[in-house]
């Protein structure tokens, strides 16, 4: 997803699993996005915007760099 | 097809109802028997264009009935952006080229069917590159 050779990483799968096997859907809801694009997120195959990234992070009480890693590919 | 979205439903649906309607109309006056266009070459035309307004009414309705979930998010707005990005370089690039073809040939037919051709394969590269986006990442 990056231009500048680094690639986004997200930990959303896991996340969901330990608050109590949130569905894709249930967390689509609450951050107000359809659960495709959960389910891209999930893949890496789309990185959020700013605000729903920190709506995430705000659904599973976590500080956003446990939730979105950045990294060198 | 699994995981597809009422957004791709809507696209393929797009898609396939533009080659369709248009795809029969070039099928139609293909190859052109005037220079100038033709009265009924502007009925057919009119067929076309009401041929694709049904199939689209229709099969956004029958979208609907399956597809319950209509709504749209950031990601679709994005890759919408993307495909309106790539359609205008071909639109771009068809509007020159049908300039071109008025400048060397006699009559209307070419220019014209020049400009609807590149606007009908902007509509396709529009479309045709939002479903990639879907599946390969925006």
């Amino acid at each position: 997803m990056g231009k500048g050779g680094g690639r986004i990483t997200n930990e959303i799968r896991a996340l969901r699993f330990q608050h109590g096997e949130m569905t894709q859907q249930a967390l689509a809801d609450r951050i107000g996005v359809t659960r495709q694009t959960v389910n891209a997120m999930e893949g890496n195959k789309y990185s959020p915007s700013l605000e729903v990234a920190f709506r995430i992070a705000r659904v599973f009480d976590v500080p956003l760099e446990r939730v979105f890693q950045y990294g060198e590919e | 097809m699994e995981d597809v979205s009422f957004q791709e439903k809507s696209l393929w649906l797009m898609f396939a109802s533009l080659v369709v309607g248009f795809g029969f109309y070039f099928a139609m006056v293909l190859p052109p028997g005037a220079a100038d266009v033709l009265p009924q070459q502007v009925v057919l035309f009119v067929v076309a264009v009401v041929m694709l307004v049904v199939m689209q009414v229709v099969g956004h309705i029958v979208i609907a009935i399956i597809d319950r979930r209509t709504a749209t998010d950031e990601r679709d707005r994005l890759i919408a952006l993307k495909g309106t990005r790539n359609a205008g370089y071909v639109l771009a690039t068809g509007v020159f080229l049908a300039l071109c073809a008025a400048l060397v040939t006699d009559g209307n037919f070419v220019f014209t069917h020049v400009l609807l051709a590149s606007w009908v394969l902007a509509q396709l590269v529009e479309i045709g590159s939002q479903l990639v986006f879907y599946r390969r990442g925006a």
